[in-house]
């Protein structure tokens, strides 16, 4: 393993519990957010100071959504993050390769799947106020990360078998 | 499983201890141990080779097929 795979590993437990928290709290803001939000009179003009439904009349409802799919993402961040975890912890008691690890992984990349699908609908909610006809929601690089993960998984599955085809032979 | 090792045979013709074969090929003596009381799943071309090397016979000398044992034996 080289020195800067030992290092990212190294670093990932505190990382990954720091992250951990951070979204935590990063629910609680805005879940307490959409909760606040019908009881605060003339949102959401009165809080941003103007008058969102100039650009679109269901402006204020898109924002309600736009927050309730954050509060979803970062449920599913927080499941990534465990799953993640635990293959952390795998690695540190020094077997990794074993199916729970793969199922591990592919459990992973179709959260991240549907993490790409909230971002879709996400520019899609946006350009229908700011710019209606263009979404920018489409991201080669992410469907890269979602198809590593999946070809990933499928290795950890291989390999994990193969290891197991190995075991008790002299 | 109907394979039979005889490596104990083997090594009782030859008044050669376990430890001193395991000494000779560069394989443990713990995985040397599994395959003589015949708890290994599989053997690899290569230990066989430096068995047989070790102790000038075949690999049918080491290895029978039993008919009358089950897969659970």
């Amino acid at each position: 393993m080289s020195r800067t795979s030992t290092t990212a590993l190294t670093l990932a437990r505190p990382v990954i519990r720091g992250l951990t928290i951070l979204n935590i709290l990063y629910a609680a803001g805005i879940s307490a957010l959409l909760v606040f939000s019908f009881f605060i009179e003339g949102w959401p003009q009165r809080p941003l100071g103007f008058d969102l439904t100039h650009a679109h009349p269901y402006a204020g409802f898109g924002l309600r959504v736009l927050v309730a799919i954050g509060v979803i993402a970062a449920a599913i961040v927080h499941t990534i993050l465990r799953r993640l975890l635990a293959i952390v912890d795998t690695v540190r008691d020094g077997d990794p390769f074993t199916l729970e690890n793969a199922g591990r992984l592919e459990a992973i990349a179709w959260r991240v799947l549907a993490l790409e699908v909230l971002r879709f609908v996400v520019a899609s909610i946006a350009s229908a106020v700011w710019e209606p006809g263009r979404i920018d929601g489409f991201s080669i690089a992410s469907c890269f990360a979602v198809l590593l993960l999946f070809v990933l998984s499928g290795v950890f599955a291989q390999g994990a078998r193969m290891r197991a085809d190995l075991e008790g032979t002299v | 499983m109907a394979i039979v090792v005889r490596l104990d045979e083997q090594l009782h013709a030859r008044r050669m201890t376990l430890t001193e074969l395991a000494a000779r090929i560069d394989i443990t003596l713990a995985n040397l141990s599994i395959l003589k009381t015949g708890k290994a799943k599989a053997i690899r071309f290569s230990t066989l080779d430096a068995i047989c090397t070790a102790l000038e016979c075949q690999p049918g000398d080491l290895l029978a097929f039993d008919p009358t044992l089950t897969a659970e034996d």
